[in-house]
């Protein structure tokens, strides 16, 4: 008593040290489970603090743990350890209904009410995915991550292998392997095809422009997907390695369609999602006075359709209210280092999907995302080129390049290594605020006719 | 660990060394205090803590040739002389070092300056002045002088003490009020480092990632408010937590900071900030020098040597020269000229520092005399600096991201917050406040891992 008195400070730290120690106890199994601490120099309790970040509150500790329902409502809620089981249950069931969704989208625009149903699944899987993923990263310490990563692999290998097994023409088999030939059957097609169109570009106006592109919308439907080479390795996943796991193919057919240069205005109906790069992008060159920016720092794909920007609201309710016709999206960096290639693919198949059917008339551009200068690639074990080089690769795999279009703007801001070019950074992340332009640049050569 | 705001020194070090020191006997606790200090240090720099071993050991064995020729009732002439040829060799010796450390880390490589070198050869070089002068009033045994130079709550960065200003006689204050005082310090330091110095310093950090040469002026002149606070904070923060710990160990307190951003004049702004870096200056380069009490130009002479040797001790860039310069330049001028005025005429002086001071902070921070220069230019784009890809409406976004941390710091720069504070210290209310400030300061270390730049995300 006496000691309360003479040092109150002192007695209440020690007293909330130990409160939140129990309770950081309390919960390592159940919801604290999920945070990575190293207990060498960080104290038990800090796993209170850093599950805050998650939205885990140390109160959900106190609520009936067998109840689905953790304080923050179904959503949030679920995924946590305990339910580990019941979402790999879920998981090829939905794997199965974006299949679906995406072959009825082929089929042409349908009701737009169904879509925003699905669209609502689609977004629950994310959530799901993205709360796996969590688990698995608890599980490099319980060591029991082994079958989960597997399974996980597995269901998204299977349905991209349903995917293809379904609508794989023999357009798609050569670009497994694009050294055998210098010009495999199906790219051949599509170079000559646009070949025409190249012609045109620059020297002809509009008509020109029209003709080409009605010439393109007579060719069949665009590319199919392409699936994996292979499966990301446990050691891969355990040490934060992107696996390259579907080699530059998808890369190289995306790159056979040939843009066009576009004037400012051409950017009025364009809608740009992005995390800080956008940001930039946005903040310093003057396409904000055209487009539209859903963007903000530390936006990963998980959060791409959830997160609500100030003003605009949510991406969903902002395809609701115009009518967009082209979509970008740069997305990818932070999430680097959380979960395998095959869930981030997993979760930006979704997202696209998803975007596809909200606005079906849109074309979707997918970029590459922007790669770190040398100096960050080459003392960074995750943010590095190499890990960004292999997503940028399963990202190139779903351009069907008539919808749907894979631009990289590293051609236009990295040096002959691959790496962001030093002088256009400060923190080997970002480009300097006067460098943005290049890739407002980059946007306007790589323009795709209505 | 080397740094108090981290969970590693705040949860592993920190709690078993209090434990030790606590438990052990008093007689036994300078053993402790030094063990700790060796450890601590170790673990920072693994290879210089024999730099660190071998100077104390030599300004040790240099202080006590001067103690020999001490002895004896009345000191004769060549007694003196002798004694101040071994002051006046040990102190060239610790230049020395210092200068050839400061000269690879210049020329050579950065990581070759070891840590806190700066500081702890000030503190020896004042043991060896304050040898000399009389001032250290008992021969020291050598693990009192060790304890001095290698004490873990000063050895990175200060508060630069005096030996005669600390209990190393073994006269220190154990009890419980005692140690509640330095824990409240200290967890105010924390606050003051991890809510604010850390969060602006992201601003900083945000400024360099878009580029000097895009930022608009309100957001250049935001940019420059925004460092001078948070190396306030920093510093500030840095020297109540070294300053804490050391009075939970029993030993007085030492003032390192007396709310600088209030002073009335560049002179009077030094005296009050970073107090024992000044006082240092003043009592064995200044006043040794001639002080003021002598003609115009030697007065002149005696300030510049005094603000390039700051200029010089406080980094390794060509800016740290001019920034000293600029310091100097200003205090002569406000000697010579025009400081009655601002001392006659009320807030003028205080809008003179708020206005300057930022400025040479600025100097201060930028390292690349290019970017420097575009940083003025866009903190004054009359005198050229168009900028390039200027968002001019970026100070909205930056101001309405950082009004908190601006409007917290200016309230603590007021002197009347503190004297508020201070009254009302046993205040449950103030006990709670800060017990809430230590907790999320933990939120924020634990959730960037000690990284302030961690948290940003891209």
């Amino acid at each position: 008593m006496k000691l309360i008195k003479k040092c109150p400070v002192f007695v209440l730290l020690l007293s909330t040290g130990l409160l939140f120690t129990m309770i950081a106890l309390g919960g390592k199994n159940t919801i604290y489970a999920s945070q990575e601490y190293d207990p060498v120099t960080t104290p038990v309790l800090s796993v209170m603090f850093t599950a805050v970040n998650d939205e885990i509150y140390p109160w959900q500790l106190f609520i009936n743990q067998n109840a689905p329902v953790m304080a923050k409502g179904p959503e949030t809620g679920q995924g946590r350890p305990d339910e580990t089981e019941s979402d790999e249950q879920k998981e090829p069931q939905e794997n199965s209904e974006s299949t679906g969704s995406y072959d009825t989208d082929k089929t042409g625009g349908t009701d737009r009410k169904e879509n925003r149903g699905e669209s609502g699944k689609a977004n629950e899987q994310g959530e799901n995915n993205g709360k796996n993923d969590d688990i698995k990263d608890q599980g490099i310490n319980s060591g029991e991550s082994g079958e989960t990563n597997e399974q996980t692999g597995e269901n998204a290998d299977a349905g991209m292998a349903e995917n293809t097994a379904k609508d794989n023409g023999t357009e798609s088999e050569p670009f497994k392997e694009p050294d055998e030939g210098e010009e495999p059957e199906g790219q051949q097609g599509n170079v000559k095809g646009s070949e025409v169109k190249e012609g045109d570009v620059g020297t002809i106006g509009a008509d020109a422009l029209l003709n080409a592109s009605k010439t393109y919308k007579k060719e069949e439907a665009g590319f199919e997907r392409l699936a994996p080479l292979r499966e990301s390795t446990r050691e891969e996943y355990l040490n934060h390695i992107s696996a390259d796991i579907y080699g530059d193919a998808g890369v190289i057919r995306a790159a056979s369609y040939e843009f066009q240069t576009v004037d400012e205005s051409y950017f009025d109906d364009a809608l740009f999602i992005g995390d800080s790069r956008f940001v930039g992008l946005k903040d310093y060159t003057d396409l904000a006075e055209h487009a539209d920016f859903c963007c903000e720092t530390s936006l990963t794909i998980y959060k791409a359709l959830e997160e609500k920007f100030s003003k605009a609201g949510t991406v969903p309710e902002v395809l609701e209210n115009k009518d967009y016709r082209k979509i970008y999206m740069m997305l990818g960096i932070n999430e680097l280092g959380r979960g395998t290639t095959e869930d981030f693919m997993g979760q930006y198949t979704e997202v696209v999907d998803t975007l596809r059917e909200l606005e079906p008339e849109a074309k979707i551009f997918i970029m590459g995302i922007m790669r770190v200068s040398e100096k960050k690639s080459s003392s960074d074990a995750i943010f590095n080129n190499s890990n960004i080089n292999a997503r940028n690769n399963a990202i190139a795999t779903l351009a069907d390049n008539k919808n749907i279009f894979y631009i990289d703007v590293n051609e236009v801001v990295c040096d002959e290594e691959g790496n962001l070019k030093e002088e256009y950074t400060f923190d080997q992340i970002h480009l300097l605020g006067a460098y943005n332009d290049l890739v407002k640049q980059f946007l306007s050569e790589h323009g795709v006719a209505e | 660990m080397v740094s108090f705001s981290s969970l590693e020194f705040l949860f592993r070090f920190l709690p078993v060394f209090l434990i030790l020191y606590f438990v052990m006997p008093v007689k036994h606790r300078d053993m402790v205090l030094l063990i700790g200090s060796i450890i601590f240090y170790a673990v920072g720099e693994p290879v210089f803590i024999l730099v660190l071993i071998a100077l104390t050991l030599l300004n040790y064995f240099m202080g006590t040739r001067m103690w020999k020729l001490n002895e004896g009732f009345h000191l004769s002439d060549w007694q003196k002389k002798r004694r101040k040829r071994c002051m006046i060799e040990a102190v060239v010796l610790d230049v020395a070092i210092l200068a050839v450390f400061k000269w690879l880390a210049v020329f050579v490589d950065n990581s070759l300056l070891p840590m806190g070198l700066s500081f702890y050869i000030f503190k020896m070089i004042s043991y060896q002045a304050d040898t000399l002068r009389g001032e250290i009033w008992s021969r020291p045994k050598f693990y009192q002088t060790a304890l001095y130079f290698t004490m873990f709550p000063q050895v990175v960065s200060g508060p630069i003490m005096r030996y005669n200003e600390g209990g190393f006689d073994g006269k220190r204050i154990y009890k419980p009020e005692q140690f509640e005082e330095g824990l409240k310090l200290f967890v105010i330091g924390l606050g003051m480092k991890v809510l604010l110095a850390d969060r602006l310093a992201i601003l900083w950090n945000d400024l360099q990632m878009i580029g000097f040469q895009s930022i608009s002026t309100p957001l250049a002149w935001f940019g420059a408010f925004g460092y001078s606070l948070r190396l306030y904070f920093d510093f500030w923060g840095y020297s109540l937590m070294a300053s804490g710990l050391m009075v939970m160990l029993g030993f007085d307190f030492i003032e390192n900071f007396d709310h600088p951003y209030a002073s009335k004049s560049i002179s009077e702004f030094y005296r009050r900030w970073h107090v024992t870096l000044g006082n240092w200056f003043r009592d064995y380069v200044y006043i040794p020098l001639g002080g003021s009490r002598c003609r115009k130009g030697r007065l002149i002479l005696n300030l510049a040597i005094v603000w390039l040797l700051t200029g010089i001790w406080h980094g390794n860039g060509l800016n740290y020269v001019i920034w000293g310069a600029v310091l100097g330049l200003l205090i002569i001028l406000e000697k010579l000229l025009y400081g009655k005025i601002l001392k006659k005429v009320p807030v003028l002086g205080n809008i003179y520092v708020l206005a300057v001071i930022p400025l040479t902070w600025v100097i201060f921070a930028i390292t690349d005399l290019k970017q420097l220069g575009i940083y003025f230019g866009r903190l004054f784009p009359f005198i050229g600096g168009a900028g390039i890809a200027v968002n001019q409406q970026d100070i909205i976004k930056y101001s309405r991201n950082y009004s908190v941390y601006f409007i917290a710091g200016i309230l603590l720069c007021i002197p009347a917050v503190s004297e508020f504070y201070s009254k009302h210290i046993n205040n449950p209310l103030i006990v709670l406040a800060l017990t809430v400030i230590f907790w999320l300061s933990i939120y924020f270390l634990s959730s960037s891992a000690g990284n302030p730049f961690m948290y940003l995300n891209f």
